[in-house]
């Protein structure tokens, strides 16, 4: 039977916050969790991908339907969460399809930053951790390590990921439009966000004083603040901290304003109305709009600053159609080869080829002895190397029909068509 | 010749003003470049024909209104010339160049032959008084020059225009930084031009000069300067609200200088 790939899950675009953290796979949890999805009757195959933006179970067996039914159960079950309350924001997408999503996944299409290059080293981990206990398999194995490939093909062959850099950039630009040095300036980083941490790097690459960190879970800001070279501020003290910070990004998702009117304008009090630069790259919005109305204050969110980058849209919808155009075609070279792995199209395709060169073979026989042969003996001659083609192929083609039903399918059906050169996708360019 | 000089003068500004606006649209060195040679090329020739006028009249050439502004703009050529050396800013030259340009202008179109000086005036005190109070005078511009583009800055960031033709202006913290040095020097100046104007017509007149409307507006102006300094030290006024204050300031400062010059009013009235 053939194997198809389902992907089932929830991601910023559909999830918020609230619900993302309660699906999300800690770390040490992953490894059971793929041990029971795998121990699924109908799931042969599977990889978790778990971010903070995305929760997604990749699967794969010979029912596509019920792999499909088994994830969202599996997801509510595992974290004990409500089965309604994922209940229209999970997505499934099947076949094609799912590689697709994947692929996009990896080329950092669908992130909440488009092109932010942290995507990419999760899905690895994340995949070395289903290869580590034995979850994954042949197709799992090939269609990641495609996504990976497909991820470097965008990064390099498109502008999508000197956007992510260019958010950085552009930070860094504005505060140059606003301070004229960086040294005596104290930068708050608000929330653990991965774009956050990509503009305080840059931030501090300009020589900014100090840094400072804030997020919900106090280890966590520690740990950045660590790696960093900053210092961790309790979230509860924010708005204390707020009349220190020169330069303040906020990186933190969520519902609500982390931020409001009130806090700046008693903070610009405080620091007695020296500028400060406030940059919200937060979707939802960490900081109330309305703060950019405070005389000094200066407050862009993540459109504002696309705005600043300096190319422009149609250079940008350019990139992202070469993008597409790229996974577009990867997929179709994935789902070529998974279409080979199946057994009925194999096992066709090799009486073909047989026959073709049993045809060809004959007719060159026949080209340079024909007029001496009589029609009984042409008749015998094809009869003879027509046995000699069925009993040959007997064997084989007997033995992939029985393995068929076996987890090893694809891998015989592979080397079938290697063996015997069978065409599709000749190239297994695994890297790492 | 000195006519000459000065039209040559105010050719050069303009074409300093061109150098400056393109500079800052794009991101090269060479049209600062251009507008400090530029600007030094306006002012060498400008000094020149000043110091022929001056050989006319014996002294400071002041003794009309175009007369005046012309050695006005000399100065502030100079005292933005003088800044370039610490701190490049084109963009402020993108206002300097243009003022230059206008009050070399206007003095070409007001011409007006020069008088001999009432002898009262020829004194040593006329270039120390007439030299501060006309480089206070320059500095100020200066001051107004970096709070008006803080402003133009300002509305820039806070509308998000990110780009655009203006997006090569200094930082708002340099243009604070700019306009604050400057008022202080400024006020320095002023204040040793009003002083050296009292001691000097106390000799001459008496008694009489108190009352001069000049001086009366120009102590007005003084004593707004030392509240907005006062403020933006003590109680940190700064950014769009001095930079209003210091504009309001210089417009003031115009007043007095046109204003009385124009009414003919008090010993001031027939030249500044």
């Amino acid at each position: 039977m053939s194997q198809e790939i389902v992907l089932v899950g929830l991601s910023h675009h559909t999830a918020p916050v609230e619900v993302r953290e309660q699906v999300a796979f800690a770390n040490g949890r992953l490894e059971p969790a793929l041990r029971g999805l795998v121990a699924h009757p109908a799931i042969q195959e599977s990889v978790i991908v778990s971010t903070c933006n995305r929760v997604e179970v990749v699967a794969c067996g010979p029912a596509g339907d019920e792999v499909a039914a088994a994830i969202p159960g599996f997801l509510a079950a595992e974290h004990g969460v409500a089965a309604d309350t994922l209940a229209g924001r999970l997505y499934t997408y099947r076949g094609r399809e799912a590689v697709r999503h994947l692929f996009r996944v990896a080329a950092s299409l669908d992130s909440m930053v488009v092109g932010e290059p942290q995507i990419l080293g999760q899905l690895k981990d994340q995949y070395a951790i289903a290869a580590s206990v034995g979850a994954s398999g042949r197709v799992l194995h090939r269609c990641f390590h495609r996504s990976f490939s497909v991820a470097k093909r965008v990064r390099s062959e498109t502008g999508i990921a000197a956007r992510a850099v260019s958010v950085g950039s552009a930070a860094v630009q504005l505060a140059k439009e606003i301070f004229d040095r960086f040294q005596d300036k104290t930068a708050l980083l608000v929330g653990a966000g991965a774009m956050g941490e990509l503009t305080a790097r840059q931030l501090l690459q300009q020589g900014t004083g100090t840094l400072m960190v804030a997020n919900r879970t106090f280890e966590r800001a520690g740990e950045i603040a660590g790696e960093l070279g900053g210092i961790a501020v309790p979230f509860e003290k924010l708005a204390r901290t707020l009349p220190m910070a020169d330069l303040v990004i906020g990186a933190a998702g969520g519902d609500g304003y982390l931020l409001g009117r009130g806090d700046v304008d008693r903070a610009m009090r405080e620091r007695r109305r020296r500028s400060m630069l406030l940059i919200d790259l937060a979707v939802p919005r960490s900081f109330d709009p309305a703060i950019n109305q405070i005389d000094g204050v200066y407050l862009y969110d993540i459109d504002d600053l696309e705005g600043v980058i300096a190319d422009n849209k149609g250079a940008r919808a350019q990139e992202a159609t070469a993008a597409e155009q790229i996974v577009e075609s990867e997929v179709d070279s994935f789902c070529r080869w998974l279409e080979g792995l199946d057994v009925v199209p194999t096992v066709v395709a090799l009486r073909e080829k047989i026959e073709d060169i049993r045809q060809g073979e004959l007719e060159r026989y026949l080209a340079s002895l024909g007029a001496s042969l009589d029609p009984r003996q042409r008749e015998a001659v094809e009869r003879l190397t027509r046995a000699i083609v069925n009993k040959i192929l007997h064997a084989p083609l007997s033995e992939l029909r029985r393995r068929g039903s076996d987890r090893d399918e694809a891998l015989y059906v592979e080397v079938a068509r290697m063996l015997f050169r069978l065409g599709g996708d000749r190239d297994p360019d695994e890297e790492d | 010749m000195e006519l000459l000089l000065l039209r040559g003068a105010a050719f050069f500004y303009l074409m300093a003003t061109v150098a400056a606006l393109v500079g800052i649209s794009v991101r090269h060195d060479l049209p600062g470049r251009a507008l400090r040679w530029l600007l030094t090329a306006g002012f060498v020739a400008h000094a020149a024909g000043l110091a022929l006028r001056g050989q006319t009249v014996g002294n400071v050439p002041v003794t009309n209104f175009g007369e005046a502004l012309s050695f006005l703009a000399l100065l502030l050529v100079g005292v933005f010339l003088l800044v370039q050396l610490r701190a490049p800013l084109v963009a402020l030259g993108a206002v300097v160049s243009p003022l230059a340009f206008g009050l070399t202008f206007s003095a070409v179109a007001l011409k007006g032959g020069a008088q001999p000086l009432p002898p009262e005036l020829r004194s040593v005190w006329l270039p120390v008084h007439v030299g501060l109070s006309f480089l206070g005078d320059a500095v100020f511009a200066l001051a107004f020059s970096a709070s008006l583009l803080y402003l133009v800055q300002e509305r820039r960031l806070k509308v998000h225009r990110g780009r655009g033709a203006l997006r090569h202006l200094p930082s708002l913290e340099t243009l604070d930084r700019v306009s604050h040095t400057c008022l202080k020097w400024g006020l320095v100046l002023l204040t040793l031009g009003i002083t050296s104007g009292i001691v000097w017509a106390h000799e001459v007149w008496a008694g009489v000069w108190a009352r001069d409307p000049k001086l009366l507006f120009t102590l007005f102006v003084w004593v707004l300067y030392v509240v907005l300094l006062q403020g933006r030290m003590t109680a940190g006024w700064r950014g769009r609200w001095a930079a209003q204050l210091t504009i309001a300031g210089f417009a003031v400062l115009v007043m007095s200088l046109v204003g009385v010059n124009v009414l003919g009013l008090g010993i001031h009235g027939k030249a500044f």
